[in-house]
Order: structure tokens, then C-alpha cells, then sequence
């Protein structure tokens, strides 16, 4: 089997017809099968511009076809200015981001909002969500021209609310739920179901904004419960040793993406530096396990000779057609056991082995077992479309979830023409550079400044103030 | 201007006067438009005009009718007359007099362009033709009806909202509920004429008598914005006055129903869910008549997961009423399990359902209810199709997660003492039995090895099974082997024996003949048997 990726059995990755698909999707409405996304406008424009950054090289003179080149894609200063006011007009009062602005009221209305003491009271159309929260601090990041200009990327962005926003979200048994709303005669309920991937957002969130202020420092706020997060992800093994959201469900691709991310994230270095992986190796400590489960995702692809029956391709396939199937023929991955091939499961799948420590002394995971040559000619051959973008499916039409996640499968397998990747943030490595200079921005500022930023932190330390200057235990407990 | 003698002077010489609207003007042809029926009348009215413009000017008009023209002019001109002398002026009365001309004139005299406005096509209406221009009249003259009924219905409904009497018969004003029928009924087909004569669209909340009085809270829609989607204009509408319902905290049916139009138009709006809890908990609504209603929702949208969560909190929300009573319970988890039968036979794998079924598994203690009616439901999915893994998960999870025999908080992945040795027999026993109907499925291999290492057995104990499958191990010519995951499971056997040569040559096989899509994975796990 080959091992380079641009083998002669697959053609190249034509980026001007996918640029041309984003072009459409950045500068034109989006049509109306997208209104059950409505809520999570915000996801849709990391998708969109995430893309886009994966499909630039940073230098455009380094691009070979000059449609590429000369992309009129590349944002103006103008527009990353308006998409940053749009973006940050998302934030919510009492911390975190709404998901579009059918879900943001008017500032008026959120006149004496304050989470500490639940007033006016909550439950209202405009609240803040985790999946919202993390692409808009990760869409402010990446809209920042350079690393010098992410340092002030998170100017605006009220980290001590969200922060405090995040920790209310975490349930007792160390998940995460997506929204906090008042529900009547429940009083304050985190909604959003038991899913792993709030706890992947959480992670994120944490290690986005966070940063290394001690207790007594300004700006301080209490951290989540990292070991009652652990916990819960490595209790959440399949006895078949996939990932569920708990052990009690089917493992799931995705869900193991998330776990594997999330633990990743919880003791990331902040800025760079060797990884210790503790956390996973404490959650998920026979790890050979989950690799199996994961690289049994991967199977021959054969078109479905009835259209009618395209349900479970795995179904299909003999023992016999598997193992005669040519070297070079197309491998797909499904999300479960005996599902059918769906392009997101490229990127679920290689990404979770992408953030796991490497199986081979510096050795790239997905290099190490996944056959390349021939997940990429799945992606190429049989899920990309003639208008540019990924389908779900062979033969359907392409979506932008799907249409992103194809790139950034194909990123994770080191596809040439395309930015290097980070897969535990699933965004380019440059924009990982961005997201760690606005942090480190806004961290020092808050230290600067001698107080949390935000009114509310303000507020509350000029209470402190007035009190004496000591902050009492209670306060921090709260 | 004329010298006054002589312009009057002329009259006298012009002594046969020919009334030039019925020699000039022949009898006027149908019109087609409106605007030719409009000229048509104008000449009619205007006759010396008329003659003037088809003449191509004054001078050109013959010398009686050039006079009369002159002298109507200055018979309709209360400054002209007055330069003139009196008998001049008596003059002037009696010619025009003579000519009979019409008494009314109107401006202008030639008809301007678009004089009837324009309709919602941007057409002028002056094209219309005279019965399409009747018909649009009627259109308006029904559209002011209406609206006059309507403003009635309005003046009305606020006189009995105060308790006004009404003077006629001394009773407080009611409003009927035929009365908002009628009234709905009408704005329909004001909101229909208004969109034909006019092309403006009314939404449906605010043709809706019963949302009058709510300002929908509308969205501002700015420059800069990112992913905007063309959404219809019903969404925006609904959206509006779902935002302004919920800052009202407006617990009520018609609330209720606005959620569940707004659910149906986006059902991953993650807010109107909660919302719509709040208001069945304020309104204290039956939850078996709101989960009959999810049930249709739920089977619309397969793919959802809000609505599973909402169904979530219906049951824990419902539970406390009905944990006392072992009927009900039974009932409830019975209409449950005919539920998620129906939609998992249109979805069999549907990744919410088997999650929810497992939380309402534990919820409600159904591990042995009816006659273990879960293990045989999920049984019979597994004959239907041995390669449905969801429902090889879900009965691992109703044997083993049983608190009448397993321990609480042990991993899946980690053996626990209090599984009865006979329960991983009959485990053992059925995957056996499914991996010979299709070796090459993995769902019973991994669930095989999951009972063993529940039931804390060595992998060994099934090598005489496994070996079935792998024959001739090595030997080029007869190596037969009839599943990869039997050759992978034999591997893990040999390691667990401490064979490491004959572990290696599972691996090895694996990559090179009987797997070699996961060649890479394979040469990794023979590298990590060195280690």
C-alpha cells in the first residue's frame, strides 16, 4: 500500500472549486433548509470561515493554481472588523455567547441582568450556549489578521461571567448540559441532555479563557470540577471499549472524539510545551482498547448496487469481498458498529486518533494506521460535489457541516495544499497560535487592570472594597 | 393680449356658430383601458380642447370655432373679462351661450400617465381594462367593508373587556367565541384582498385576533452578519412573537401553541423546548397528553434530539405521580415500549431512541417488568437483523446493569462478582449462537468478549469456539479463516496465554491477508507485543 497521500489512484484536491462553494456560503444567504440551524448561526460561521482559513496557505505565493491565489476570499480588514461587532453582539449579559441573534434580545432588555442573584428572572429567548460560546471566542480569534492583533482579540469578551457562566453548567456527576434556563416550578435547570460533546465545549472553554491566574489574583475565578469531568468521560467506556455519554449507551465516533478532546484539553499546556496527557491516561488508562474500537470504524466501500438499499453498506459486504477488495479501493468509516459510511466520520475518527499520544515514538497516529491513499479517495471520489463541498452521503447534496469536516479530514491526513491542523481545537494550527495570544491578552490585562473584567466582577470588588478589602471565603464559594 | 375692441368685435362677424362638440366629436368608440375611457370622458367635457389638440393647434382651427375658443376662454376667466367692455362682455355670454357648450370642465385636460396609480405588479392601473377595473373596485369597496366590521369587532371586544352595558339592551357587551371566528375569518380575507390589490402580506399572528395586544419582539437583523439564512417569512414572524411571549413569561394555551409551531419550523431552537415545559408545569397540563404529542413531533423528526430531551423531563417530571402505583407504572412503561417499538422499526438504530429507552429502562426499573419483556423486545430486533449493534448494546446493558445482579458503579469494561455465573453462560451461549449465523459481524464478537470479562473469564475459555472460524494458522495453502474478528480475538488469546510467536502471526495474517485494510493497525499491535 502506498503511503503518500497524493497517490496516482486519486486526484488532487481541487480548492478553487471548494473556495468557490464557501464564496457562496460567506458572501450570499444561506437557503431556507438551513432554518432548523437558526439557532446556531454562530457554528455555521465557524464552519464557513474555519474553511476557509484551512483552504489558505498562509503565503498566497505559495499557492500553484492562481484562481487560488487570487481568492477574493481572503477578508478585508472592513469585514473582519463587521464580522467581529456581529459576533460579539452575540454575547450574552449574564456571560457566554447566544448562538444568532434570533436568540439575542435587545440590550435593553437585559437591563439589571445579573446570574449571582437570578435577576429580573431568567428564563427568557436570549440565553447563552456552550456550543455558541466556543465558536464565537474561536471565530474572534481566527478573524484577527495576525498573532500580534489576536492579543486584543478578546477585548469585549467578558471572561469572568462566562467563566463563572461555564461552572454553573457542570451537573454534580461532573457533565455538562449546553444552556442554564429557569424553568417553571423547577426553578434553574441546565438544559441540554447528557452529550459529551458539552463536555468537550467545557474543556474547550476552560483552556480557551482560563489561563494561569492563581487564587487571590485579580481575576480569579473558581475552576470547574476537572477530576468529576475526568470521572464521568472514562466512566462513560462501552464494554465493547467505544465512547459513549455513558457506558450505558452505544459508543458513538463522534462521543469519542469529544472524550478523547476533552481530556486532551483539561491539561493542554497553555502555551505550547510538552503534553503530559495525564487526564487521559487517568480516564481512559488501557488506551490500545480505543484505538481498536476506533480503527474498526474503517471499512471497504462498494457502491451500493440498489439505490434503494444504500442503508449499511457494511451490511453488504461478505467476508469474501472483504478480503479480495483491491488495495486502493476506497475506506470509509462509519460512526457505529454495521453503519453505513458517512464523510463526518473521517474527521471524528482520524481526529480522535490525531489527538491521542502518539502510538509510535513521534510517529503521526493517523499516519501510523489509517490508510491514507484510501480514506482519501473516499472523500474525493465519492463525497465530493461538482459544486465544490462535501456530501454526507455518496450521491447527496453538500452541506457545510459536512463540507468542513471533509476538509478537516483530509487535513488530519496531512493533505498538502491544506494549513496544518490541530485536531484536539479543530482549527488550523495558526488559528491554535491566535486562540493562545488572545488568551494570553486578555490575562494580562485582567492583571493589569487589578480587577475581573466586567462589570459585574467590578462591582463585586468594589463591595470587597467598601467591606474592608478582604474578600471573604463565602464570596469564593459562591 | 387682444386689444379689447377688436377681439370682441370678431363674434359679430362669426354669425353662424356651429356647436362643435356634436360636428367634431364622433360618437366615442368602446374604450379598452382605463385610461381611454378617461380621455373619452375628458373630450366629452372639453370639446374646444379637444378640437384644439386633434386640430394641432389654434390656428389651425377653423375661424368660428378658433372664435369660440377665444371667447369660452375668456367667458371661464374672471380676469380676462374684466378688460373687457360691458357690451363686449354681453356679447361674449350670448355667442358661447349659443354654442351650448358643457357647464363642467375638468383638469387636467390631457390626461397625464398613471393617473390610477399602480398595482402590486407595478402595472399602471390605467391599463386595465374597464371590467378589470371593476373588478378591483370591488376588491377595495369589500377590503373597507371589512374593515369597518373589523374596527367594530375591535371597539366591541374592548367595551365588553371593560364590562361596558350595551345602551340597547342594557347588558354587559359579550364578545362570542363565533364572534372571534368571524373575525379570524375575516382578516384571512383582508389579509387575502390586501395581498392581491396591494401585494402586502400580513402574517398570520398578526391577522390573528387572539395575539392582538402583543408587539412581537422583531429581530435585529444588522450589517456584518455571518451565516444569514434565507428563512420564510412565516419563521420570522413566529420567532417574534414566540421572543415577546417568553419576556412576558406568558404561561398559556396560546402559547402552547405558538411553541409547537416554532418547534415544527425549527425543532433545534434550544430555548422554546424549556419554555414549552413552563408552560405545561404553570398550566398543569396531563404529561401522558403531551407525550402523545411528541409522539407525532417525534416521529416527523427523526434525527432531533431536543425532542428527546424534553420527553427526558416529562418523565421525571411525571414519575413522582406515578411511582407509588405498580399498575401505573406498568402501564406507562408498556405505552412507552409501543412507542419506541414504532419508531424503531422505522429507524432501527436511531441513536436518541436507544439512549432515551435506556434511561426510561432505568427510570422506571423495567429490567424484569413484564415478564422481562426488555431483554425479549430487544431479542426479537436481533433476529430481525443480527447486525443491529444498538440493540446488542442496549442488552448489554439491560443484563448487566440489573441492581438485582450487578454491583452499582462498576466499569462496563471491568468484571463484577455479582452477575450470577448462569447469566454469563446464557450470554455466552447466545453470541455464540449469532456469530455462527454471520461470523464476519462484529457486534456478537464484542459483545462475546464483554461477558467474559464481566463474568471475569479468561478469554481462553472460548479458544476451542474461536478456533472454528481459523483454520491451518500459517500454513499458505490451507490457512482457512472464515472471520477477521475471530483471528483478532484468537491473537488476544494467544497474548493472554504469553504465545507471543503464535499472537505475532495472528497479527501478521490479519495485515497481510484477512484485514488488510487495517494493515497499519495491525503491524502496530505486533510491534506493541515486543514492547
Amino acid at each position: 500500500m502506498a503511503d503518500e497521500p497524493n497517490d496516482a489512484h486519486s486526484r488532487p484536491l481541487d480548492k478553487a472549486r471548494h473556495l468557490k462553494y464557501w464564496t457562496r456560503c460567506l458572501r450570499s444567504p444561506l437557503p431556507h433548509h438551513y432554518t432548523p440551524n437558526d439557532s446556531n448561526r454562530i457554528a455555521l460561521a465557524y464552519f464557513i470561515l474555519s474553511a476557509i482559513d484551512l483552504l489558505h496557505l498562509s503565503d498566497p505565493n505559495s499557492e500553484n493554481d492562481p484562481k487560488v491565489r487570487d481568492s477574493t476570499l481572503r477578508l478585508t480588514p472592513a469585514e473582519r472588523h463587521r464580522f467581529r461587532t456581529w459576533i460579539l453582539s452575540c454575547q450574552h449579559a449574564g456571560g457566554g455567547f447566544c448562538g444568532s441573534p434570533s436568540m439575542t434580545l435587545p440590550s435593553h432588555s437585559y437591563g439589571g441582568w445579573s446570574f449571582e442573584d437570578s435577576k429580573p428572572t431568567m428564563g427568557n429567548p436570549g440565553q447563552a450556549n456552550i456550543a455558541a460560546t466556543v465558536f464565537a471566542l474561536i471565530l474572534l480569534a481566527l478573524l484577527a489578521d495576525d498573532e500580534t492583533e489576536a492579543c486584543s482579540a478578546y477585548s469585549g469578551v467578558d471572561r469572568w461571567k462566562t467563566l463563572r457562566w461555564l461552572r454553573r453548567l457542570q451537573r454534580p456527576d461532573g457533565s455538562f448540559g449546553e444552556i442554564l434556563e429557569e424553568v417553571e416550578g423547577k426553578g434553574l435547570v441546565i438544559g441540554g441532555g447528557k452529550d459529551m460533546r458539552y463536555c468537550y465545549l467545557a474543556a474547550m472553554l476552560r483552556w480557551m479563557l482560563r489561563g494561569d491566574i492563581q487564587p487571590g489574583e485579580p481575576g480569579w475565578v473558581e475552576d470547574i470540577d476537572v477530576e468529576g469531568l475526568v470521572r464521568y468521560i472514562g466512566r462513560s467506556q462501552t464494554y465493547d471499549h467505544g465512547i459513549a455519554e455513558s457506558s450505558e449507551h452505544e459508543p458513538h465516533s463522534g462521543y469519542a472524539y469529544c472524550a478523547i478532546s476533552a481530556l486532551s484539553l483539561l491539561d493542554r499546556p497553555l502555551d505550547g510545551g510538552q503534553h503530559p496527557h495525564a487526564a487521559l491516561k487517568t480516564a481512559l488508562p488501557d488506551m490500545s482498547s480505543v484505538v481498536q474500537w476506533l480503527v474498526s470504524r474503517q471499512f471497504p466501500y462498494t457502491d451500493p448496487e440498489d439505490p434503494d438499499n444504500s442503508e449499511d453498506e457494511a451490511l453488504q459486504q461478505t467476508f469474501t469481498t472483504l478480503t479480495i477488495s483491491e488495495p486502493g479501493n476506497p475506506v470509509a468509516f462509519n460512526g457505529r458498529c454495521n453503519k453505513a459510511a458517512d464523510t463526518c466520520y473521517c474527521w471524528w475518527v482520524c481526529g480522535a486518533l490525531s489527538v491521542l499520544p502518539p502510538l509510535q515514538p513521534d510517529g503521526d497516529n493517523v499516519a501510523t494506521i489509517i490508510p491514507r491513499p484510501e480514506a482519501r479517495r473516499f472523500i474525493l471520489e465519492k463525497v465530493q460535489h461538482i459544486i465544490g463541498g462535501f456530501s454526507k452521503h455518496p450521491g447527496g447534496p453538500p452541506d457545510l457541516y459536512h463540507s468542513y469536516l471533509g476538509l478537516a479530514a483530509l487535513a488530519t491526513m496531512g493533505e498538502p495544499s491544506l494549513k496544518e491542523f490541530d485536531a484536539a481545537l479543530a482549527v488550523t494550527s495558526e488559528t491554535a497560535k491566535k486562540l493562545v495570544a488572545a488568551r494570553t491578552g486578555l490575562i494580562s490585562r485582567t492583571k493589569k487592570a487589578g480587577q475581573p473584567e466586567g462589570l459585574g466582577g467590578k462591582l463585586l470588588d468594589m463591595g470587597v472594597q467598601v467591606a474592608g478589602g478582604k474578600r471573604p471565603a463565602w464570596l469564593e464559594a459562591l | 393680449m387682444p386689444p379689447k375692441g377688436k377681439t370682441v368685435a370678431k363674434p359679430k362677424e362669426a354669425e353662424k356658430p356651429t356647436p362643435p362638440s356634436t360636428t367634431t366629436t364622433s360618437s366615442p368608440t368602446q374604450p379598452t383601458t382605463v385610461n381611454d375611457r378617461t380621455k373619452q370622458r375628458i373630450e366629452a367635457i372639453n370639446p374646444l380642447s379637444a378640437a384644439v389638440t386633434r386640430a394641432g393647434g389654434i390656428s389651425h382651427l377653423a375661424p368660428a370655432e378658433r372664435t369660440l375658443y377665444i371667447n369660452a376662454r375668456f367667458a371661464q376667466s374672471p380676469t380676462l373679462r374684466a378688460k373687457l367692455g360691458t357690451k363686449a362682455q354681453r356679447d361674449l355670454w350670448r355667442h358661447v351661450n349659443e354654442a351650448s357648450l358643457p357647464v363642467r370642465t375638468l383638469l387636467p385636460v390631457i390626461p397625464k400617465t398613471n393617473i390610477w396609480g399602480s398595482d402590486k405588479t407595478g402595472r399602471d392601473v390605467g391599463t386595465y381594462s374597464p371590467e378589470e377595473f371593476a373588478a378591483r373596485s370591488q376588491r377595495r369597496n369589500r377590503l373597507t367593508c371589512l374593515l369597518v366590521a373589523s374596527r367594530a369587532f375591535e371597539a366591541r371586544r374592548e367595551r365588553a373587556r371593560r364590562g361596558v352595558k350595551d345602551p340597547v339592551t342594557g347588558e354587559v357587551v359579550m364578545v362570542a367565541e363565533n364572534e372571534v371566528d368571524q373575525e379570524r375569518e375575516r382578516r384571512r380575507e383582508m389579509d387575502a384582498l390586501r395581498r392581491e390589490l396591494y401585494g402586502v402580506k400580513t402574517g398570520s399572528y398578526a391577522q390573528d385576533p387572539e395575539w392582538d395586544g402583543v408587539v412581537p419582539v422583531e429581530l435585529g437583523e444588522q450589517e456584518g452578519e455571518l451565516a444569514a439564512i434565507a428563512y420564510p417569512e412565516e419563521y420570522a414572524e413566529a420567532i417574534s412573537y414566540l421572543r415577546a411571549s417568553m419576556l412576558r413569561k406568558e404561561y398559556s394555551p396560546r402559547t402552547l401553541r405558538l411553541t409547537e409551531h416554532v418547534i415544527k419550523l425549527n425543532p433545534a431552537h434550544y430555548t422554546v423546548w424549556l419554555y414549552r415545559f413552563s408552560i405545561l408545569s404553570a398550566l398543569n397540563l396531563p404529561i401522558p397528553g403531551e407525550i402523545n404529542w411528541l409522539n407525532g413531533i417525534a416521529l416527523s423528526n427523526l434525527k432531533n434530539y431536543q425532542i428527546w430531551h424534553h420527553r427526558h423531563l416529562l418523565v421525571d417530571h411525571y414519575y413522582p405521580t406515578i411511582a407509588s402505583d405498580p399498575a401505573a407504572l406498568a402501564s406507562f412503561a408498556a405505552s412507552e415500549t409501543d412507542f419506541l417499538s414504532e419508531i424503531l422499526e422505522r429507524d432501527t438504530k436511531n441513536y436518541h431512541v436507544w439512549s432515551y429507552r435506556s434511561f426510561l429502562v432505568r427510570k422506571l426499573g423495567m429490567w424484569k417488568m413484564d415478564n422481562e419483556r426488555e431483554r425479549r423486545s430487544v431479542e426479537a430486533m436481533i433476529e430481525d437483523d443480527v447486525r443491529n449493534n444498538s440493540a446488542w448494546s442496549h442488552r448489554f446493558f439491560v443484563v448487566f446493569n440489573d441492581p438485582e445482579q450487578s454491583t452499582p458503579d462498576v466499569a462496563a469494561t471491568e468484571p463484577d462478582p455479582a452477575v450470577p455465573g448462569d447469566i454469563i453462560e446464557r450470554e455466552i451461549q447466545y453470541a455464540r449462537n449469532k456469530i455462527y449465523l454471520a461470523p464476519q459481524n462484529q457486534s456478537p464478537w464484542n459483545y462475546l468478549r464483554g461477558v467474559l470479562v464481566k463474568g471475569g473469564r479468561k478469554l481462553a475459555e472460548v479458544e476451542g469456539f474461536v478456533g472454528e472460524f481459523v483454520k491451518n494458522l500459517g500454513d499458505d495453502e490451507k490457512e482457512e479463516v472464515r472471520s477477521s474478528h475471530a483471528l483478532d480475538l484468537l491473537a488476544e488469546i494467544y497474548a493472554e496465554k504469553g504465545d507471543r510467536e503464535m499472537a505475532a502471526t495472528c497479527l501478521k495474517r490479519l495485515g497481510e491477508k484477512w484485514d488488510p485494510i487495517r494493515y497499519g493497525y495491525w503491524e502496530w499491535r505486533r510491534g506493541m507485543l515486543e514492547a
